[in-house]
């Protein structure tokens, strides 16, 4: 293990964070919400930790993917011990570790929170929290590699590590260059959605908290009662799109580019996608139609709404799901596991895994009934390698292990099994709300620190998908004789 | 500059690192997809899987907006229908390798009729400079320029050595030749020196100058060695039958021991003056047999590295004068330490031709024309030759007042047949061969070495 390339590597993130921090600074010091000091503390702690990380680049400065992935996690975890500092400084979140779940939960564009009143923050704090999400959607690696003046080669093992999909391809031969697209595909579509939300009347303030929210698929709002509170259909129409938009894999948007549109819509993983989402959205509207006082446009509007905001792991609410019909409360829980699509900035296991395991499921019954047969998974009709659908298998059991974990360590405080449940596969997915307690009007303030501290670690490991964080708890990371 | 880059075997591999390392986009196209797996996570490339020879392949590797495309599969005509099919496509510039010696004949016609940009024999082309060095066993390493005007050759200062702990600037006084240290490897450290470094015992020293006058200087020195004239080549392979062709016509004595006997016959059919022997060459008996203790010079060319090594630290051990291992593992960087000082690889060869064509095509909108590129001391050192065009904004100015970036050298200057190692006043002219000499970076232009 290369410790000293490791620290000189998260040591350069820290001085982006700090980079990135004095915007949320300059805000401070236009409002004049007395948030200033903090920021400037925070910016100059990771300065200074930074600097003294980068003082020397090392010799050897080779990166293997044991490295990648423990770059990736621990820059992960810092940034957010140092994001939380400016909330846990000026006082407006007393305990540190809710500080620290409040940022973790904006890096991995979880959204939940637990603030009982987020209009009570002042607009500096509430402009990071969701620019938290913003950094963390298209992942703060890869923008350090489109930013670094020349890609090590080995920079693939770090973006590999933070990208999620089972299998990461580059847009174009160098990484550098795949970097830079992908960034610059996100803060196009992001300015395109402020205007949009601008236009249709929303404070400019709060365009570009909700924008930032909606391309990170975060979903911390400005109000209390989230979307709902603009009644706004245009807004709400404008963010549901969006929302979905960011949900898509970022290569479609690179072939559109490119001229490849054609080949782009013919996406197997697109089509489940907006399936899946047509699918849920018809389901949840006859239910709500048949079963509550909602005419047929408002039940499709509150379900369209919804489903987007899950499927896409966002957690923007426009309702309080908590008092649907039950039918429709598990197919959001549905949702909530499959999450969008691979390569884009959602979470969740991912519509390609979904396929990839639906169709590996097929494909077994099928040799079970004719044990000689052999078929391959194909997904654009291309074989999906052997390897992969396997590790496919194996993301999915460990996914599941790790909630039944989680619930586990959750349930010591007692809350019902539909709060405690969801609350963890919420944070599990990057979602934000959960159901019960946790639901669209509630909030993760009243779990026990263990309780905070195993959520964000689910935070972590969900955004991260699993290999990272797991790893930085096994001991053959760090043991010798395996390195 | 975007390139193409077919068939990740050796020299795929290698010419992948070197561009790689001078800023290029690479999309590497092979079958084997973990192969390009590890192509991919070890290099900054894209990688597409499949047939390099298709157009489903080409297009999906980008084959009509690449600038150059090197074909470098396994097989000949695989190469030359890449390359046809990529410049139809749009590709404006293909590299073949084409290695069968039935297609050395027409390889103007390949070039001319087919359009392909440049032809690379990697075997034929590592015979060539096993051959240079051959006719002057006194350096480990020749590289010539100035179509051989000029060379610069590498040795190893033993501790016996007279040169040992002398100062540079005593060099020519001591040495009587007029020749010029461009470059002096210690260790693992390379330096580009100036007039007050002091060589050490065990440097390996790169020294430029003409045929002659490195000869003088070898002879002063006490590295001199006798003319070859007996050469055993072992393994018949490619490589193997261009050298004894080579050698063989300049009227060398050639032994040649191969271990397929229908190859042998193959061989004694094409090579009329050469000795064939069929045997195992790595067998110490046959080697004795056959009189290695009486040769001058040992080429080891077989297929498998380490046999080639074992051999030649045989003869080594034998005495023999000159010794030449091929070995296609070129990345160990032991071998010197072995005490095995010449040491060739195909892939490196050919990787510096292309690396050549690649930077002049890099550099088209410039205007000196890179004429030879060499890589010296394990390829951390490059002499580049370039001629300087009319009307260059530095002609005329004396090296005094010109402002070279620091770790580059001007190694000579030709002008009109005439070697100039160019002091303070000395000043470059248009139509002059220039030999630029480098540690650490990448010139394309005679415009690069200034500040």
């Amino acid at each position: 293990m290369n410790y000293r390339m490791i620290s000189y590597y998260i040591g350069r993130i820290l001085l982006i964070e700090a980079f990135l921090l004095i915007f949320p600074a300059v805000g401070s010091l236009v409002y004049g919400d007395g948030t200033l000091l903090s920021f400037a503390v925070t910016i100059g702690a990771l300065t200074l930790t930074g600097m003294l990380a980068v003082r020397k680049k090392p010799e050897k400065a080779s990166i293997y993917a044991k490295e990648g992935y423990v770059i990736v996690a621990l820059t992960w975890i810092l940034m957010s011990l140092f994001g939380a500092l400016p909330f846990y400084i000026s006082g407006h979140i007393p305990s540190f570790t809710d500080a620290f779940f409040e940022t973790v939960s904006g890096f991995t564009t979880t959204g939940s929170t637990i603030l009982r009143s987020v209009e009570a923050l002042p607009k500096s704090l509430l402009f990071w929290r969701s620019f938290t999400h913003w950094i963390g959607g298209m992942g703060i690696l890869v923008f350090v590699i489109a930013i670094m003046p020349k890609a090590e080669s080995s920079s693939m093992h770090v973006m590999r590590a933070e990208v999620p999909g089972p299998t990461v391809g580059k847009l174009v031969s160098k990484l550098r260059a795949s970097a830079r697209i992908l960034y610059g595909i996100y803060c196009v579509m992001t300015a395109i959605q402020i205007i949009m939300l601008f236009a249709g009347g929303m404070p400019l303030f709060d365009s570009i908290v909700n924008a930032f929210a909606t391309a990170g698929t975060g979903g911390f709002g400005v109000l209390n009662n989230s979307i709902e509170g603009y009644n706004s259909v245009y807004s709400e129409m404008v963010i549901a799109v969006f929302m979905l938009l960011f949900g898509v894999n970022f290569n479609l948007y690179y072939m559109f580019l490119v001229r490849q549109g054609k080949q782009a819509i013919k996406s197997e993983e697109l089509r489940w996608y907006i399936g899946i989402v047509a699918g849920s959205t018809l389901l949840i509207a006859v239910s709500l139609f048949t079963s509550t006082s909602n005419d047929v446009a408002d039940s499709f509007r509150l379900a369209f709404f919804q489903v987007s905001s899950i499927i896409t792991t966002t957690g923007f609410s426009t309702a309080n799901f908590n008092t649907w019909p039950v039918i429709s409360k598990f197919t959001l829980v549905f949702l909530m596991f499959i999450g969008a699509c691979a390569g884009s900035t959602g979470g969740g296991i991912k519509v390609s895994r979904l396929v990839i395991l639906v169709k590996s499921g097929l494909r077994d019954i099928k040799k079970a009934i004719n044990p000689r047969s052999i078929e391959t998974v194909k997904i654009d009709k291309r074989t999906v390698e052997e390897p992969v659908v396997k590790s496919v298998s194996v993301f999915f059991a460990t996914y599941m292990l790790v909630i039944a974990v989680s619930v586990l360590a959750v349930s010591i405080d007692g809350f019902n099994l539909e709060t405690t449940t969801t609350a963890v596969i919420a944070c599990m997915s990057n979602i934000g709300p959960g159901m019960g307690a946790v639901g669209p009007y509630g909030n993760f303030a009243d779990f026990s620190i263990l309780s905070k501290l195993v959520l964000s670690f689910d935070m972590l490991a969900g955004r991260l998908e699993l290999i990272p964080m797991l790893m930085l708890f096994s001991p053959y990371a760090w043991a010798k004789k395996y390195s | 500059m975007n390139i193409i880059i077919v068939g990740l075997g050796k020299l795929g591999l290698t010419m992948t690192k070197q561009l790689v390392k001078e800023g290029h986009s690479i999309t590497v196209v092979d079958t084997n997809n973990d192969k390009l797996t590890s192509a991919v996570d070890t290099y900054d490339v894209m990688g597409v899987c499949g047939n390099g020879a298709t157009c489903e392949a080409l297009e999906t590797a980008g084959a009509a907006k690449a600038k150059l495309i090197i074909a470098a599969t396994a097989s000949d005509e695989m190469n030359i229908l890449c390359c046809l099919i990529a410049n139809r496509m749009g590709t404006e510039n293909t590299i073949a390798r084409v290695r069968n010696p039935d297609y050395a004949a027409q390889m103007q016609f390949l070039r001319n009729e087919l359009g392909i940009s440049m032809i690379v024999n990697p075997e034929f082309e590592t015979a060539n400079e096993i051959s240079r060095i051959i006719r002057f066993p006194s350096a480990a390493n020749l590289d010539s320029f100035a179509r051989g005007k000029i060379e610069i050759a590498s040795i190893r200062i033993h501790s016996d050595n007279a040169l040992c702990d002398t100062p540079l600037y005593d060099l020519r006084k001591k040495s009587k030749a007029k020749v010029l240290v461009c470059a002096v490897q210690r260790n693992d450290e390379v330096f580009i020196p100036s007039g007050d470094f002091v060589i050490r015992c065990d440097d390996t020293i790169s020294i430029t100058g003409t045929r002659a006058e490195l000869s003088l200087f070898m002879k002063q020195t006490g590295v001199y060695k006798q003319r070859i004239k007996n050469v055993m080549i072992i393994g018949g392979g490619r490589i193997g039958y261009y050298l004894a062709k080579l050698l063989s016509d300049t009227g060398r004595n050639i032994k040649l021991i191969e271990n397929n006997d229908k190859r042998c016959y193959n061989l004694a059919d094409m090579l009329d003056d050469v000795t064939v022997v069929h045997g195992d060459g790595t067998d110490q008996d046959l080697l004795d047999e056959q009189g290695l203790e009486r040769q001058d010079a040992l080429v080891s060319l077989t297929g498998i590295d380490e046999e080639n090594i074992i051999v030649s630290m045989y003869a080594e051990s034998k005495g023999i004068n000159k010794v030449i291992t091929k070995v296609n593992r070129h990345s160990y960087s032991i071998l010197n330490d072995i005490g095995l000082e010449t040491v060739v690889s195909p892939q490196i060869v050919a990787g510096n031709l292309v690396t050549r064509y690649v930077r002049a095509l890099h550099n088209s909108a410039g205007n000196s024309q890179m004429q030879t590129l060499h890589k010296l001391v394990n390829g951390k050192v490059e002499a580049v030759e370039f001629i300087v065009p009319e009307g260059a904004g530095y002609q005329n100015i004396p090296f005094k007042d010109l402002n070279l970036l620091p770790n580059i050298l001007i190694g000579c200057i030709i002008r009109n047949g005439k070697t100039i190692f160019p002091g303070g006043n000395d000043v470059m002219k248009a139509d002059d061969s220039v030999i630029v000499v480098t540690a650490g970076r990448i010139i394309e232009d005679l415009h690069d070495i200034f500040v």
